[in-house]
């Protein structure tokens, strides 16, 4: 009985310590990926703004392009109209739209080579990078 | 317990407005429309004010802050102060089919390229 107290305990304090040290949460459980929902947001570990900051300025393989040599200085000012402003969006709908083009969900001309290696840990990186920055994006609430 | 019912309130909205808003714009936009069909489909312009009227059903899901997509979990985006091209590109690859999400397939398939243009110029001048 007091091992299993003991056992929660020391799950409750792992779990506490690992938040304080991510950005963004961990998603759920991996579950809905063992069952094979890989499209699903669901089960990307813990982002890091530090990581995917000095990721989205790397070029990538596939394009030559960083992230921020089309999306624009912290995602907030892209080359060009077509390309959407990361900076300011949910961090968890980055992660789902990156899942997205690297798992063929989703195409672009440029977004699906370079999403198509990233790492699961890598886009949550990324997604805790720009989804913590400034911009006027914003929800419907008061738009009417 | 929530979520069931705010989804069927979205529906309902959105079958609402989508009805109005056919019997709306269909009329005064058939002429302007068959005019530029011919010439370049791309180039239609959007009226923000038509947007206002046409974007009172995207509260349901993208007026609530916090809002979450049901599966696969995650906040449905902000999408006001994106640029017109985006959110013209966006709804009309899922008005193809193109980019899947059941609700966001249903809500441009009820939507005229003139629709879209309306939408895009409204939600990308909100500050």
């Amino acid at each position: 009985m007091t091992n299993k107290i003991l056992a929660i305990a020391l799950l409750a304090s792992l779990a506490v310590v690992g938040c304080s040290s991510s950005d963004t949460p961990a998603e759920h459980s991996a579950a809905d990926r063992g069952e094979g929902h890989t499209s699903s947001s669901a089960g990307l570990p813990a982002g890091h703004i530090a990581a995917g900051e000095q990721l989205a300025g790397t070029k990538g393989k596939a394009t030559g392009q960083s992230c921020v040599d089309c999306h624009g200085a912290e995602g907030n000012a892209p080359i060009d109209g077509t390309y959407p402003k990361l900076a300011g969006q949910y961090y968890d709908y980055i992660a789902h739209a990156l899942q997205a083009y690297r798992d063929g969900d989703r195409e672009h001309a440029l977004m699906s080579s370079q999403a198509k290696d990233l790492t699961d840990q890598q886009i949550a990186d990324l997604a805790a990078y720009f989804g913590s920055r400034q911009s006027n994006l914003r929800d419907l609430h008061n738009a009417h | 317990m929530m979520r069931p019912l705010m989804i069927a309130a979205c529906f309902l909205l959105t079958t609402a407005a989508s009805v109005a808003s056919a019997q709306e714009t269909q009329a005064p936009a058939a002429a302007p429309a068959a005019a530029t069909a011919t010439t370049a489909p791309a180039a239609v312009k959007g009226d923000a004010a038509k947007g206002h009227q046409l974007t009172y059903t995207c509260q349901g899901c993208h007026g609530i802050a916090g809002y979450k997509n049901a599966y696969p979990n995650y906040h449905v985006p902000k999408i006001g102060g994106q640029s017109a091209e985006y959110l013209v590109n966006a709804l009309t690859e899922y008005k193809k089919g193109a980019r899947k999400h059941p609700t966001m397939q249903a809500q441009s398939q009820s939507f005229s390229d003139q629709d879209i243009a309306d939408i895009a110029a409204f939600l990308s001048s909100l500050k």
